[in-house]
């Protein structure tokens, strides 16, 4: 799928987002996990959220995939064809289809995986998302050698790998033929410096294919060279929106603490 | 078929392969007001003015190709029932259930006689239950049961019917040189594993599966389920899974419905269930669940 | 108001019971009990393969022993006919012997043992070598109608399955049969799908006379009267035996083998009594025939 939308319109536009949970089983007390939240991401703009464990980075990042479901304000995203969709209001079936191609997500675990070779892992993830099979293995082949697995690997199941090289097979899998908004969750955490190395740069590229990138790092060397943009937030609150030049320098070790 | 939702983006959802509106069975007499009288706020599916047990009431879902619904709930909660009744095992009270293999759709299968049900359970349907006996032969051989639905859908030559049964085992990784063995003689997982070789002799669009690896052991059961998970992906079937593991749900599922004394309490996403549950019922499983 | 009070000449024996009955109706049975006979082999006959009940009478032949084929025989019967009785072949055999006396003791009607000169031939085992045609009438005794009854013996699910032509478990019997042994191993009673939609039992007749039924010119009529069932194949039907395509039907066969009588290795052989290894026809009256030409 080639990237011909406008590239000045944002493609994901969260406005005045909040989340509380109701705790039936407690005592029925309502847990605010983010307040109002705002912010625009473009495509091609990589935009980092920042702040301290319980800010909220990795609720709106749920928000956003339609894990958790909002409680007030609106999640609009603009498709392939310039429509606009609020996504906290579409139906399960067309969240499903959002997902397969439109919105991926990478988070830190790869649980819940089949017994499936490597490679076959990261080439069905292209498949789903529109590759053909052989493409898709060829490009899978790429990713992976690129993210430092070796070709020894490719065959055998995910199941006997190290914690490391599931991340990195996971990352593989989140953007082969990656979809035009990306969220990631931690994805380098618990790579050694020279893995990291290699998932830093293979994220870095996803800029220069248009995709745009909403994502959590406890990094601050991550941040500086990843992002174009950071969100800052604190308790379930956006704190500061801006630049990455700008911002960078406010922030506080606190702040990217895991 | 109609959506259950009504969605007015551009965004392609693919069409539904089953169509469930307002299935319910009861069990007794029916009035009315027992509707009213049963269910989650009620704490119980038995009404204490006649008697009666509305097992399942105001069923609604649709499901598409390569889709798997779960439907999770404790003992009781009718989830197995709403299985049953699609099935044809069980007759249901009411409701309206459609398959998009079948008379494009344009039927209720509901209304159909029983002979016809069994029609649709050779081609179009198949159903792998909990406790494999219920749905093999167990004094027929690996090979006999496959070779069951295959005559059923016409086959008459021998050398094929062994061909696709070797075919099917193979796939559920049954050792070969075990075709020709009785079931009884298998092991529970083994067994299922037939079971569900057998449930797919006739490639069937559309596959129920109840509880499929409760009762066998742990290290078994993640094989089978593992199994599951595959055939699910490469056969693009429409499936519904009944479970009251959360760990079968996640695994096999993206959609899910949580049922509670007969009614559907929450129907969202999987993954939204486990970790942003809303009905007080559903929050207690999900919590229980994880610990 | 007077009585009649002159004194009854009810029987005392057997014999008077027997005579008393034989003189009094044509094939022992009276019009009513043949009407609803003959109304069950009409369905029968409308129905090819499909197991009518009836109202199976008192024969003076104990259950097991033909009472079936005989009231099929005696619903049939009319004035004109002439019987041929025969068992496993052989027409002196006792059991034949007596079934044809009741039979021409009840009507006056001639009896036979030559196909050709026969218009009802009511047999347990055997068809008759000799070629048959729309003239006649082949009545076969049969034990057990139920063809599925080696794999089910509830009634109800037994009427479904034939009803729905759900014989799926026919098929994987069949199956397993062929897995086990090689080869499918049923003898007598080989399930046959008759005009496309019933399996019949054909329990009296050996393989080897099965292909005498598909498309015959003479109509068959099978009476089981423990079982209380009829059932008909009529002329031109089709009867294919039940087997796989690829495993052929299978007649029994004796190596080289021929009749010590007449020398034929065409015909059905049967071990002679006590002498192994020594074969002769089991239709006598055919053996015999071609002895004297």
């Amino acid at each position: 799928m080639t990237m011909t939308m406008n590239k000045t319109l944002p493609i994901l536009d969260v406005r005045n987002v909040s989340k509380s949970f109701t705790l039936h089983n407690i005592d029925g007390r309502t847990v605010t996990a983010l307040e109002d939240a705002s912010f625009v991401v473009h495509p091609g703009e990589h935009v980092s959220l920042a702040g301290s464990s319980g800010a909220g980075k990795s609720t709106l990042l749920r928000l956003i995939y339609r894990t958790y479901s909002i409680t007030a304000g609106s999640v609009s995203f603009r498709l392939a064809n310039d429509e606009w969709v609020d996504i906290a209001q579409l139906s399960d079936a067309e969240v499903i289809a959002l997902r397969g191609r439109e919105i991926g997500y990478v988070s830190q675990f790869l649980h819940a995986q089949p017994r499936r070779s490597v490679i076959d892992l990261v080439a069905r993830a292209g498949v789903s998302r529109g590759m053909s099979t052989a493409d898709a293995h060829e490009q899978a082949g790429h990713s992976l050698a690129r993210l430092g697995i070796s070709r020894t690997l490719w065959d055998v199941h995910t199941s006997v790998l190290s914690g490391g090289e599931k991340q990195r097979v996971n990352i593989a899998a989140g953007l082969i033929s990656p979809p035009r908004l990306l969220l990631l969750d931690e994805p380098v955490s618990a790579l050694d410096p020279e893995n990291r190395e290699r998932a830093i740069e293979v994220i870095a590229d996803l800029s220069d294919q248009g995709v745009a990138v909403l994502a959590v790092f406890h990094d601050l060397d991550a941040i500086s060279r990843l992002a174009s943009r950071i969100i800052l937030m604190s308790r379930g609150n956006v704190v500061i929106d801006g630049p990455v030049d700008q911002v960078l320098p406010q922030l506080t070790p606190g702040d990217v603490q895991p | 078929m109609s959506q259950t939702e009504e969605h007015m983006t551009s965004i392609h959802v693919p069409s539904p392969i089953i169509q469930v509106r307002n299935l319910g069975k009861y069990y007794g007499n029916f009035d009315p007001a027992m509707i009213e009288r049963t269910g989650p706020e009620h704490g119980t599916a038995r009404d204490h003015v006649t008697a009666s047990i509305v097992a399942a009431w105001g069923v609604n879902f649709d499901v598409a190709a390569g889709e798997a619904l779960g439907i999770v709930g404790e003992s009781g909660s009718g989830k197995s029932t709403v299985l049953r009744c699609i099935a044809g095992d069980v007759a249901a009270s009411t409701g309206d259930v459609r398959l998009a293999p079948f008379e494009d759709g344009n039927v209720n299968i509901l209304d159909l006689d029983p002979s016809a049900r069994r029609q649709l359970r050779i081609n179009t349907l198949s159903v792998v239950y909990q406790d494999p006996a219920e749905g093999l032969a167990l004094g027929v051989t690996a090979g006999g049961n496959i070779a069951d639905p295959l005559t059923a859908a016409g086959w008459r030559n021998f050398g094929s019917i062994r061909d696709r049964a070797r075919e099917l085992l193979a796939r559920t990784e049954v050792p070969l040189d075990r075709m020709d063995d009785i079931v009884r003689n298998f092991s529970g997982g083994m067994r299922q594993r037939v079971q569900i070789a057998r449930a797919l002799a006739n490639k069937p669009p559309i596959l129920l599966l109840d509880e499929p690896t409760t009762g066998l052991d742990a290290s078994v059961a993640s094989g089978v389920l593992d199994l599951i998970r595959q055939l699910l992906e490469e056969l693009q079937v429409a499936a519904i899974v009944v479970s009251h593991d959360f760990g079968v749900i996640e695994m096999l599922t993206e959609r899910c419905l949580v049922m509670q004394h007969g009614r559907v309490v929450e129907d969202a996403l999987t993954d939204q269930l486990l970790e942003d549950p809303h009905h007080p019922y559903s929050q207690k499983l999900v919590a229980a669940a994880r610990t | 108001m007077t009585l009649d009070t002159a004194p009854h000449t009810s029987p005392t024996t057997i014999a008077q019971l027997v005579g008393h009955r034989t003189t009094e109706t044509f094939a022992l049975l009276d019009e009513e009990s043949k009407r609803e006979i003959r109304r069950a082999l009409l369905h029968a006959v409308c129905i090819p393969g499909y197991q009518v009940p009836f109202g199976s009478r008192e024969m003076p032949v104990a259950r097991g022993w033909g009472s079936g084929g005989l009231q099929v025989t005696l619903a049939c019967v009319g004035s004109d006919d002439a019987v041929k009785v025969i068992d496993q072949g052989d027409d002196e055999g006792v059991n034949a012997v007596n079934l044809r006396r009741l039979v021409t003791m009840s009507t006056g009607i001639d009896e036979t043992t030559e196909v050709y000169e026969a218009t009802l031939i009511q047999s347990r085992h055997r068809i008759p070598e000799d070629d048959m045609n729309e003239n006649h009438i082949l009545i076969l005794q049969v034990p057990v109608p139920e063809p599925l009854r080696g794999i089910e013996r509830d009634i109800r699910e037994l009427a479904r399955m034939h009803s729905e032509a759900d014989y799926s478990r026919m098929w994987v019997s069949l199956y397993e049969d062929k897995v086990r042994n090689g080869v499918i191993t049923q003898s007598t009673g080989y399930p046959c799908l008759v005009a496309s939609r019933y399996i019949v039992a054909t329990t009296p007749i050996p393989r080897w006379d099965i292909p005498r039924l598909h498309q015959s010119k003479f109509l068959t009529l099978f009476g089981a009267g423990r079982e209380k069932r009829v059932y008909a194949i009529p002329p031109y039907t089709d009867v294919e035996p039940l087997t796989f395509e690829d495993v052929p039907f299978e007649v029994e066969s004796a190596d080289g083998a021929t009749c010590r009588l007449c020398g034929s290795s065409e015909s059905f052989l049967v071990e002679m009594p006590g002498k192994q290894e020594s074969w002769s026809c089991s239709d006598t009256a055919w053996c015999r025939r071609q002895r004297n030409t």
